[in-house]
This record gives structure tokens, C-alpha cells and sequence, in this order.
């Protein structure tokens, strides 16, 4: 039990044992021992003060505002990458955390799969890096300088393969696919090292680790002693780093930066003694040759790659940082509450940028700049001394028990106070078996956890999800309106009138009458565009749709802005206004190598749909007509048909001509499907959906194609050059020829008829059944004999073929003739009897006896047409002649009006309108 | 003592152990214990080089340690402890484990069953006793829980749930106010709890909804969740441990090859991401797949080969184990393992060598002679 009388005896236990069983190789513990008192040694002695920090430390952010207040220094090197300067003064409208992001999309000097790139460096409130920039920023006469390579070098130095996507949860994939940089990362660099550290230390994690044996020890440290440990540490962790990638761009990364801090040093004449150089612990131990002032050692920086970056800050998270970092879910939130209560123990003013958004006012009066003396030697007796423990703070945890207590109550657990007491006996028990006499937030967790939870989790969170919202919660970032990109800024702008706070996290509900308030019209217009580019989660349509040819009187949207505001400051990247986005969108899908017609006809829509501009769908639906001449498949032919027609309807119900491209895609559409009809028939992999659309295409669109100069022998050509086998697509070919006129309805029955009385045949009837629905696209007036051949079919194919086929039909129809069925359904309203009782009365049309012609020819029925025929005989004899038939002119056997009883009498009942319109007219 | 049992409980095994322990703690002990909380971490998670002790002590129990630590400052505390989880992930293991190293006795147990009454928590009578003397302190019976009140150790109930809401519901008065009345007697009618007394409860994940526990009854319990042990390390260390003490118990001195039992581990690793991806109860084994079936599988393939075989264990007994133990219904289970079989395991054979393409015909046999 001796060894465990101390936590920090066990920490320098473990660091020996970790050295010793891993330092295999020529490298001995003795070495690697004395090592570490050099590497110290070595950067405290450094001509240019070096501050190690830690990412998301409380007590290397302490140790900074100790420092800048003491120091003073006049230009502080910070290592974040160079080229993001110009935006942390935008920090300043922002409510942290946020990232700084650097974005690509036009990439050159990069493989073009990498696209887009993005690179995003969080800064949150409790971290040393915010202090300096703070500092810098607010102090006048003081310099920041950034010293990392650029996000153009982040990616340079890259290893050359495709980085992986994985999918995060909601408020963790704030980030989206960037690639995390960070000041002061340090960790083990390998899995076993950090795994032996957790195991000895007792602790469950990194942060955890790092909680109980750096940064609580260090909280209250002086400076040196501060320094002196976060560089041993770095230096340990350096010196078990096995070589690899890794470690190689670290390496780059040093050279990069002291060359920098030198250039900038000779180039503004800069004392060193005034200068604060900010960095990782890692790399304060560094041992590259271009480590410090002195050395000369030269180092070839490589220009940057012709790729345009651009700059903007995107909102950022808690739980955003931990999941890019791989942190313990909720370290973030603990180290910002732990900051804030370090500040207020000790009575630190911290440096804020004026203006900050989401904090206290802090006025930082600096006192005056105290000298530093002599380096002493604070390790020895850090590492040989137990750390002064902190006393508990019942009052502090009473308040948690309590809180968590109610928090659990709230969130469905039958949570008393019987449990608030259980946490804190709990708590206390379990920090004094952890050896501490203060619980940290780790222990309550689990103290929480183990009192509360039960079996089940009644709701949405569990308890330790409860305890890391108690102890702070995700704190979600926002950029303030001033520091958006010209494209976030113009949507706000664009939307004022809705009267909303887009800012907000919450869902906002948007009620446009758009009859009422016309001025609402753009609002509207510009939410279809966010709608397109957005997730749909961020701008959603409740009520009213924009379709081709429609628009709505009243529309209510549901907007959560505030919560995807990365993705709106995203766009921003792409253009100026939503419009020019839209359009560069557009423009790229369609000139995207895997382009079809279909996907461009969609896009000439959307165009149409939302940006309204009669030049740009015309210059799309040119491209559409090109990718149709080009394409060798028929798998979108469905999707061309549905969508051409749509186009067309709405040119003819809107424009007062077809715009050019449609006729040329109807002449391209026409000899095209012509020309692969024959193929598609025979071809197995083309289904007779793709065909049935084919012909759909052919026999809508003849009638325009042959005004514009196609030839119909084209057509018949092709429908008698195909030859298919495959029973469905055989019928649609009997229908094609029907349609042609070459095939006449009453050979098509016989020939239905024949099948169904082939015993042979029977069992593949319900495919040519498909055939026959599928040519419903093609030629409509065939549903009548559809619903015979369908009717034929139940009534006479035998139990075996008939029932299983069924649930096969149903599911057929329903994935492939969807919207024949309407059609299908009407008729067979139609020619079925109406009510049960009709149905034994009741003889299938088709099966009923042709009635007997009528002796002798047809009456002439009297109206103003057969008038207008008898007074101007000459074009009906004409056409007769051409036409070879023969006939005479007959009088009509009744005297005008004689059969319109019932109009005359309606008209003598009520004669004001017709006196009212030859009123008018006179 | 412990060569004369078939399996003896902890505090005997590791008497031992347990004495050395108590003599060297200078720690805060609650109640009656006799170790202090850090000295029963140290028993059950085992001793590291860091903890300066002069001897080396073995881990027993493998999982988080903060399970470990959860369950000791529950008992310290108030509350009984509930441990809950799969079969096979090591509860009763741990209570036994908690019960030996707090009070020395891990075997005040009662087993809950459908059959469980309230005598079996409270107490019964001896009735030729009553009858000859009356009812009397003598003529009762105490049961395992009321032994464990008087004498402020552990008592133990294992599967809560599988007994009735009555029985559970006698738990809820004994473990508020920690005394039972006995109201056939006129005098010395109460037994009071003494200090050190409380409960360690395991319930089996599987079995919710049988009797599900009252809201009463779950607030004077902390629930502690055991996970099965996915990570393949802990996991082979288990395997290890258990099947070493099983072999000693047999007295069968018999090599496991490393590389069977990475077969074996690998072989349940998949069965349970295949499981995972399961969408009805027909596509999954029925078996839990945990840790404590593996030892089980090995187990036998190892009496196997020890009596029937050449003493020596080949991945072909090992695969006819496998299939014979997880083979619990015909044809669902049989089903899946032939899909397995050939989906994975040939193809793992082909690709890796070794051991495995024995595994592959000794699983196809079994599979052929149970099909």
C-alpha cells in the first residue's frame, strides 16, 4: 500500500513504467529519463519565451492570463495556421465556440476526389489560445502572429489516399467532413502507451487522465512550474512517438514555424525578449535543427498550390470538438465549467474580445509588466510532492445532487431526494476510493449514474447525458451577422420581412399569405431556393408546393436557421447570392460527365421552378438535347417521357411558342428512340417499361416531330424491324402495331383469345397481361380492350397460374404502372355494372352480340354544322375525291331547332341573357 | 479444504489471499467489513506493479473498473446492489466475488425461481418442532437473507426477477427498515439487521418483463449494468482464466492452443455482429453468445478431447463443441450455423490457413449429423 499514498508518487511510477515497457530497442530508459530534463531544460533556456500549451486545458488558459498580465509581450506566435489571420478579428461577433474554417472547391495540385476541402480550427472560450488572440487583439502595439503552415499546406502534406467519411450525430457533425487542426494537441501517440496510462492511472479515459494528473496538480502551479511540467509531458509523449507520418509533418510543422517566428523576428526588429511563442507542449520539445533563435539551420518553405481558399467561420460545438478530437463525450463542457469556476476562485479577469457575443462584460486593466528572473528548478520538487488535494466543496456538490435530481425527474425517472442524498454519499465514497477528497464531475457521473438509473431510460437522455448538460451542456457556438459571408448576410436581409429571429436555435414557423401580402412573393421565391439547397431539415414546407404551372396562395414554412447555419455560411463559399449558387449548381449537373437527359430535363425544371429565367432553362434544355442524341441506354426513357411532357405542357400553357430546344429534342427524341427501338425490344436488359416509354415518346410527340419535318416511314420501320421474344414485350408491340393501324383490334382479341386457350401458353398469359397494361403509356384508347384481356384473364385462367400470380400482380402494378392505374380503374368503372344487383343481368361488352346495323344510312341531324357543311359542300367533295369515297349529300330530316326542345324552352323561360348578349353585341 | 468441493466458493478458494489482504490493510473499513473498499478493488481487479504490494494478486473478475468500484461504494452505502445484464457476463461471478471479500461468506443465497416463496427470504418453520415444542426461536427456520441480518454480512439473491412480485416485494421492508417481525411469537419477536448487512440482487437482462420489479423495489436497489465483453482482449483473458481453473478442477493437463482460441473468439465475435444485424429472433442463434458460453464451449471441447480424443485439442473437436452447444433449436439454429459455416468460415479457410480449415470440417460434420 505504500505506492499509493499520493496520486502524483503513482503518476511518476507509471511514467517509468510506460518508458520501460516500451522503449524496447536501442533506446534505454536511462536515456529516455535524462531525455526529458534535457528537453526541458533546453526550451526553457530558448532566447524567445515558449509557452506549451494544452488544447482545451482550464489550467494552460489560467497559466496564459497569469502570463500575459505579467509579461506583457508585444507580439505573440500562435500556431494556427498562417493564411486564417485575417479572420480572428471576426471573433469578435461571434458567440464561441466557433471554428475558423478554410474551404476548396476549385482544387489545383490536389486529386480532384478530395474535393471539397475544408479545414476548421475550433476556438472555445476556456482555452489558452482565445486568451492570447484576445490579448492581442485588444492590448494596441501588440502583433498576433500566426506561425503554422497554411490549410494549403494541411492538405500538401497529406498522405495521397481518400480520407474516410463516417457519419456523426446531429450536433456533433457540426463540423461536417473537415479536417480538424488544433493548437496544443497532445496526447499518446499510440493506442498501447495511452492504455497503459489509463490502466494504472484507474481512470476510465484520456480526459479523465488528464484531469486528475495534469491539469487539477496544475491549476493553481506558478508559471515555471507550470511550464516546466506541460514540456516534460510533451516531451514524454514525443519521445515514445513512434516514427511515422505523423510525427514526419509534425516535424515539418516545427521547422515551418521557427522559420517563420525568424523571418518576422528579422523583418520587424522585434525584441525576443518581448515576444510569446504559443504552442503545444509536443512541439516545445522539439528537437529539429530549426529549433530556436540561434539556430541557422535553413528551411525550404514550398509554395502553395494554385488552389483558391476561401475564409469564413462556421458555427461550432462541444460535442462538435470532442467528436473531431475523439474526446470523452462532455470533457469540453467540464473544462469550460471548470474554467469559469478557476476564474472566479482565483479573481482572474480574462482577456474577452470587446463586442464578444454571449459573455460578461470585462474590463482588463493591465497592471505593470513584472520581469521574469531566473529559471529555477520547479520539477523536482513537482514530481517528488504530493499536489496540495482540494478540500471538498459540499456546497458545490450538494447543488449538483440536487440539480441532477430534478433534471432526472423532469426527464421521465422517478428520481426523490432519497436519491439527491444517495449521489452524494455516493459521490464522496467514490472519489475517496478513487483517492480524492473532492468528487470531480467524473464521480458524480458515476455516482449519478449508479444511484438513478435503472433498467430502462424512461426518455430521450440517460443520466449521464443529464449529468453532462448539469455540468454545462453542449454549448453550440453562433456567428453573429457582421461576420457571415455576403450570401448568409443577403438571405437574412432577403428574409427581414418574414419578421423572424433566424437566429434563433429553435424552429420558427413562417406564415406567408402570399394573396394578402404580395411583398412576401420574394420571401417565398428565395425559400424554394434554400429549400433546393439546404437539408431539408433547415427550411421545411408545411403547407404549399411549387410545381410547373402552379404556385400557392398560401405557404407556412418551418425554419431552423439557427441550428444549420454552417451550411448557409457554407454557400457563401460558392457565390454571392443564392441565385448565382443555384445556377453554378445547376450548370455543374449538367455538364457532370455522369449527366443523362433525365437529370438535365429535371434540372431545365428546377430552373424554370425557381430561378425563372427563360435564357438559362434554354441553355440547359440545349444540353439535354445533346445528352439525349449521345445516350446508348434507354434505362431513363420513363423518366424523359414524364418529364418532356410536363416541360411541354407547361411551354403550351404558358409561352406563346415551344422554346427551340423542345423541338429539337422532340425531332433528337423521335429518331432516336426509332432508332434503338428494335434493339430494345430483343434486349433482355431493358425492361417493358423502358420500351412502353419509348413508344410513349414516339406516338406523343409525332405529331410535333412530323410537323417539323420527321418521317413516320421511320417509325413503321422500326416497329417492323422488332422482333421480341419475351411474352410482355410482344404485346407491346401487338399494341404499337394496333396504334399504327397495321394490327386491327379484332385480330389483337383473337390473338389474346388464342393464348388464353393455348393450354401451352397459359402459364406466361400474366406476363403478356403486363405487356398489355404497360402499352397503356403508348396508346391510351386501349384500355378498354385492357380491361377485357384482364377480365378474360380472371375468369379463365386455371387456380395454379391465376393465384399466385396475384400478390405478383398487385406489386407489379403498383411499382410500375402507378399512374396508369387511374386510367385503368376509370374504364373499368365504366364497362363494369355499378351496383350488385345489375351484375347477373350483366354480359361483358365484348361478349355481347353485336347489335344489327341499322337499315339504311344514319340521319342527318339539323344544327349549324351540317349548315355550314350544306352551304359550302366544295372542301367536304374534295376531300371525298382524295380520300376515293364516294357519297352524296342528304337534307337533314327535320327542321332546324326541332330537336332542341329543351333549349328553346330554356331560352323562352328565361330570355334576359340572350336579350343581355344581343344587347352587347348590337 | 477447497480439494475437497467440487467447486468451492471464493472466500475459500481464496482464503488465502483474502487473509494476507486483511492483514496488510490499514484502510477506512464501513461497518463490519472485513477489507476496506480499495482493498476489494485490489482483490477482484487484481494488484498492478504501481500498488507496491509484496505479492502479486490475481485479477478474478474482467470488465470496467468502474463497475467494480460502483458496486463496492453501493454496498458501503445505504442501497442494495442490483446487478443486471446478458446471461453469462460474469453478475453472480462478481456478487460472489463482493460477498467473499466483504464478510467472508459468499453463500447466504437465495436462488429465485417461480417457485421462490416468502419463507425462502423471511424465514420457516420446522414443523415436528413446532409440533413437539411450539413455535419458538428454536423451531424457526431462517432463511439465507434473515442469517445475513443477524450476522451483518452480504446476503445474496440470484435472478430477482425470476421470482414473483409478492416475493420481491418482501424484499422492499427488509431493506428499508432493515428488520424482520416475526409476529407468531410473542416475545424476542423482531430480528434487527446488523451493521455490514445488505443485499447483492443479479437479475437477467434477457428476462424483463417476466416479473418486472415494482418502482418500490428498484429505488432501494442501485442497478449496475454488466455489458457483455466485446473487446477481444479482456474477452481471451477471461477465457483463459476460467478454462485454466476448469482444467485444474478436472485435473486434466491439456494445452489450449493460442490459435484455437482465437478461432473460438473470432467465430463468436462474428456470430454476434451477425446476430446484431439480425431483424427477427428467427435470424439469431438463440443463444446470448456471451462470454461465459464460449468457456462453456471450450469446456467441453476439451472433456472431449480429453476422454474420447488424444488428449490433445484439435480445432475439429473444437468445431463440433461450437455447433453442438449452439445448435439449441432445430432448424433455426442448425440453419444460420450452415449459413455460417459457409458464408464465413470457408472462406476464412481458404483465405487464412492454418487451423482453419479443420474447424471447417469438423463444424460441417457436426452440422451434417444433428441435421
Amino acid at each position: 500500500m505504500t505506492g499509493q499514498t499520493s496520486p502524483f508518487g503513482s503518476l511518476r511510477e507509471q511514467l517509468l513504467e510506460a518508458a520501460a515497457a516500451f522503449a524496447g530497442g536501442p533506446v534505454t530508459l536511462s536515456d529516455i529519463l535524462s531525455g526529458l530534463v534535457d528537453d526541458v531544460d533546453r526550451a526553457l533556456r530558448e532566447e524567445l519565451e515558449i509557452f506549451p500549451v494544452c488544447h482545451h486545458s482550464p489550467a494552460s488558459a489560467l497559466a496564459m492570463v497569469r502570463r500575459l498580465r505579467e509579461k506583457q509581450p508585444k507580439v505573440i506566435y500562435l500556431e494556427l495556421c498562417e493564411d486564417l489571420q485575417p479572420l480572428l478579428t471576426e471573433l469578435r461577433n461571434c458567440r464561441l465556440p466557433v471554428a475558423v474554417q478554410a474551404f476548396a472547391t476549385d482544387l489545383d495540385g490536389f486529386p480532384a476526389s478530395w474535393a471539397p476541402l475544408s479545414v476548421v480550427a475550433p476556438i472555445t472560450e476556456a482555452s489558452a489560445e482565445y486568451q492570447a488572440i484576445s490579448y492581442a487583439l485588444e492590448t494596441p502595439g501588440v502583433e498576433l502572429v500566426l506561425v503554422d503552415r497554411s490549410t494549403d499546406h494541411v492538405f500538401q502534406w497529406a498522405p495521397k489516399e481518400e480520407p474516410q467519411k463516417t457519419h456523426k450525430e446531429e450536433e456533433a457533425g457540426l463540423h461536417g467532413d473537415a479536417v480538424g487542426v488544433e493548437i496544443g494537441d497532445l496526447r499518446p501517440r499510440f493506442a498501447e502507451l495511452e492504455e497503459h496510462l489509463l490502466h494504472h492511472g484507474k481512470v476510465r479515459h484520456w480526459s479523465e487522465w488528464w484531469d486528475q494528473y495534469v491539469e487539477q496538480p496544475l491549476s493553481g502551479a506558478d508559471y515555471d512550474t507550470y511550464r516546466q511540467v506541460m514540456v516534460l509531458i510533451g516531451s514524454l509523449f514525443r519521445r515514445l512517438t513512434p516514427d511515422g507520418d505523423r510525427l514526419t509533418v509534425d516535424e515539418d510543422r516545427e521547422r515551418y514555424m521557427w522559420t517563420r517566428m525568424r523571418e518576422h523576428l528579422a523583418a520587424s526588429g522585434a525584441s525576443p525578449a518581448d515576444c510569446l511563442y504559443v504552442c503545444g507542449a509536443f512541439h516545445a520539445a522539439s528537437h529539429v535543427e530549426q529549433f530556436g533563435l540561434r539556430s541557422t539551420a535553413p528551411y525550404e518553405i514550398t509554395p502553395r498550390t494554385a488552389t483558391t481558399w476561401l475564409y469564413g467561420l462556421i458555427p461550432s460545438s462541444h460535442s462538435a470538438i470532442e467528436a473531431q478530437f475523439g474526446l470523452a463525450s462532455g470533457s469540453v463542457s467540464i473544462a469550460a465549467a471548470t474554467w469559469a469556476k478557476a476564474v472566479t476562485r482565483n479573481k482572474l479577469t480574462p482577456f474577452q474580445l470587446a463586442g464578444q457575443k454571449g459573455a460578461r462584460k470585462r474590463a482588463v486593466k493591465l497592471p505593470a509588466p513584472v520581469s521574469k528572473g531566473e529559471v529555477a528548478d520547479r520539477l523536482t520538487g513537482f514530481l517528488s510532492r504530493p499536489p496540495a488535494l482540494d478540500e471538498l466543496d459540499e456546497a458545490e456538490l450538494l447543488g449538483w445532487c440536487v440539480d441532477i435530481v430534478r433534471l432526472a425527474r423532469r426527464n421521465g425517472y422517478l428520481a426523490s431526494t432519497a436519491d439527491a442524498i444517495a449521489v452524494f454519499e455516493t459521490s464522496i465514497l467514490l472519489a475517496g476510493m478513487r483517492n480524492r477528497a473532492r468528487p470531480t464531475p467524473y464521480d458524480f457521473q458515476d455516482a449519478a449514474v449508479t444511484c438513478i438509473e435503472k433498467d430502462v431510460v424512461p426518455g430521450r437522455r440517460d443520466v449521464r447525458r443529464l449529468c453532462e448538460i448539469l455540468l454545462g451542456g453542449d454549448r453550440v457556438g453562433e456567428v453573429g451577422y457582421d461576420a457571415l459571408p455576403p450570401l448568409a448576410r443577403n438571405v437574412y436581409d432577403r428574409l427581414a420581412p418574414l419578421g423572424l429571429d433566424l437566429e434563433k436555435r429553435t424552429i420558427q414557423r413562417a406564415l406567408l399569405d402570399l394573396n394578402a401580402s404580395p411583398e412576401l412573393v420574394p420571401c417565398s421565391d428565395l425559400l424554394w431556393m434554400l429549400r433546393y439547397l439546404l437539408p431539408h431539415d433547415a427550411v421545411r414546407p408545411i403547407m404549399g408546393e411549387r410545381r410547373l404551372g402552379e404556385r400557392s396562395i398560401q405557404e407556412s414554412w418551418d425554419l431552423a436557421f439557427g441550428k444549420h447555419q454552417r451550411f448557409i455560411i457554407e454557400l457563401g463559399y460558392e457565390g454571392v447570392t443564392i441565385e448565382q449558387v443555384l445556377e453554378q449548381r445547376l450548370r455543374r449537373k449538367v455538364w457532370d460527365h455522369k449527366a443523362t437527359a433525365a437529370v438535365a430535363l429535371a434540372a431545365v425544371e428546377d430552373a424554370v421552378l425557381f430561378l425563372g429565367s427563360r435564357r438559362f432553362a434554354d441553355e440547359l434544355g440545349a444540353r439535354a438535347v445533346e445528352l439525349l442524341a449521345a445516350e446508348r441506354s434507354v434505362d431513363d426513357a420513363p423518366e424523359v417521357l414524364r418529364r418532356i411532357r410536363r416541360l411541354m405542357a407547361y411551354y403550351r400553357a404558358s409561352e406563346p411558342e415551344l422554346p427551340g430546344w423542345c423541338e429539337e429534342f422532340a425531332t433528337a427524341g423521335y429518331a432516336h428512340y426509332c432508332t434503338l427501338l428494335p434493339t430494345a425490344f430483343v434486349d433482355d436488359d431493358t425492361g417493358v417499361r423502358q420500351v412502353a416509354a419509348m413508344l410513349g415518346f414516339l406516338f406523343s410527340m409525332e405529331s410535333l416531330a412530323l410537323a417539323l419535318g420527321c418521317d413516320r416511314a421511320q417509325l413503321e420501320l422500326a416497329v417492323q424491324q422488332s422482333h421480341p421474344e419475351a411474352p410482355a414485350k410482344v404485346a407491346l408491340l401487338w399494341a404499337a402495331r394496333n396504334q399504327l393501324g397495321l394490327l386491327p383490334l379484332a385480330e389483337l382479341r383473337s390473338r389474346s383469345d388464342e393464348l388464353l386457350a393455348n393450354p401451352l401458353v397459359v402459364p406466361s398469359f400474366p406476363q403478356y397481361i403486363m405487356g398489355f397494361v404497360q402499352a397503356l403509356e403508348p396508346a391510351p384508347s386501349l384500355s378498354g380492350f385492357v380491361v377485357e384481356v384482364i377480365s378474360k384473364a380472371f375468369g379463365r385462367l386455371p387456380d395454379s397460374v391465376l393465384l399466385p400470380w396475384l400478390p405478383k400482380l398487385i406489386t407489379t402494378l403498383r411499382d410500375q404502372a402507378g399512374e396508369l392505374m387511374p386510367a385503368l380503374v376509370r374504364e373499368a368503372g365504366r364497362t363494369f355494372p355499378g351496383g350488385l344487383a345489375a351484375l347477373d343481368a350483366w354480359t361483358p361488352p365484348w361478349s355481347a352480340r353485336p347489335k344489327p346495323v341499322a337499315s339504311g344510312p344514319a340521319p342527318v341531324a339539323a344544327g349549324p354544322v351540317n349548315e355550314l357543311l350544306m352551304g359550302h359542300p366544295a372542301a367536304c367533295d374534295a376531300v371525298a375525291e382524295l380520300l376515293g369515297c364516294a357519297g352524296e349529300w342528304r337534307v337533314p330530316e327535320t327542321a332546324a331547332g326541332a330537336d332542341h326542345r329543351e333549349v328553346t324552352a330554356l331560352l323562352a323561360e328565361h330570355p334576359e341573357p340572350a336579350l343581355a348578349v344581343a344587347g352587347l353585341l348590337i | 479444504m477447497s480439494d475437497d468441493m467440487l467447486r468451492a466458493p471464493a472466500e475459500v478458494k481464496y482464503a488465502e489471499e483474502l487473509d494476507w489482504l486483511e492483514s496488510i490493510d490499514d484502510g477506512p473499513k464501513p461497518f463490519s467489513w472485513r477489507l476496506s473498499p480499495r482493498m476489494i478493488r485490489l482483490f477482484i481487479l487484481g494488484s498492478e506493479r504501481s500498488d507496491g504490494l509484496d505479492r502479486e494478486i490475481s485479477q478474478k473478475w474482467f470488465g470496467d473498473r468502474s463497475f467494480v468500484e460502483r458496486s463496492i461504494v453501493t454496498l458501503a452505502s445505504d442501497r442494495g446492489l442490483l446487478l443486471i445484464g446478458d446471461p453469462g457476463t460474469g453478475k453472480s461471478w462478481l456478487a460472489e466475488l463482493l460477498s467473499a471479500a466483504i464478510c467472508r461468506n459468499s453463500t447466504l443465497v437465495v436462488q429465485g425461481t417461480a417457485g421462490t416463496t416468502e419463507d425462502h427470504i423471511k424465514y420457516s418453520w420446522n414443523v415436528s418442532m413446532v409440533i413437539a415444542k411450539g413455535q419458538s426461536r428454536e423451531s424457526m427456520i431462517p432463511s439465507p437473507i434473515m442469517t445475513a441480518m443477524e450476522g451483518g454480512v452480504i446476503g445474496r439473491f440470484e435472478e430477482l426477477t425470476r421470482s414473483t412480485s409478492d416475493v420481491q416485494d418482501a424484499l422492499i421492508s427488509i431493506l428499508s427498515e432493515k428488520y424482520v417481525s416475526i409476529p407468531e411469537l410473542d416475545d424476542d419477536n423482531i430480528v434487527f439487521a446488523q451493521p455490514g448487512f445488505s443485499i447483492i440482487a443479479t437479475a437477467n437482462s434477457r428476462d424483463r418483463g417476466v416479473n418486472d420489479l415494482s418502482s418500490a423495489l428498484k429505488r432501494r436497489f442501485n442497478f449496475v449494468r454488466i455489458p457483455v465483453v466485446t473487446n477481444k482482449k479482456s474477452e481471451a483473458e477471461i477465457v483463459r482464466f476460467r478454462t485454466e481453473e476448469l482444467l485444474r478442477r478436472h485435473r486434466i493437463e491439456l494445452d489450449v492452443p493460442p490459435t484455437l482460441l482465437d478461432i473460438l473468439l473470432q467465430s463468436f465475435a462474428d456470430l454476434r455482429s451477425a446476430a446484431a444485424s439480425a431483424t427477427s429472433d428467427d435470424e439469431k442463434l438463440e443463444s446470448a453468445l456471451s462470454t461465459a458460453e464460449q468457456i462453456g464451449v471450450l469446456e467441453d471441447a476439451i472433456l472431449h478431447s480429453n476422454f474420447f480424443g488424444d488428449r490433445t485439442l484439435r480445432a475439429q473437436t473444437l468445431a463440433g463443441s461450437l455447433v453442438g452447444s449452439l445448435a439449441r433449436r432445430t432448424p433455426e439454429d442448425l440453419a444460420i450455423l450452415n449459413k455460417y459455416w459457409h458464408g464465413v468460415v470457408e472462406p476464412r479457410s481458404k483465405k487464412d490457413g492454418g487451423e482453419w480449415p479443420e474447424f471447417l470440417e469438423g463444424g460441417r460434420e457436426a452440422i451434417a449429423t444433428l441435421s
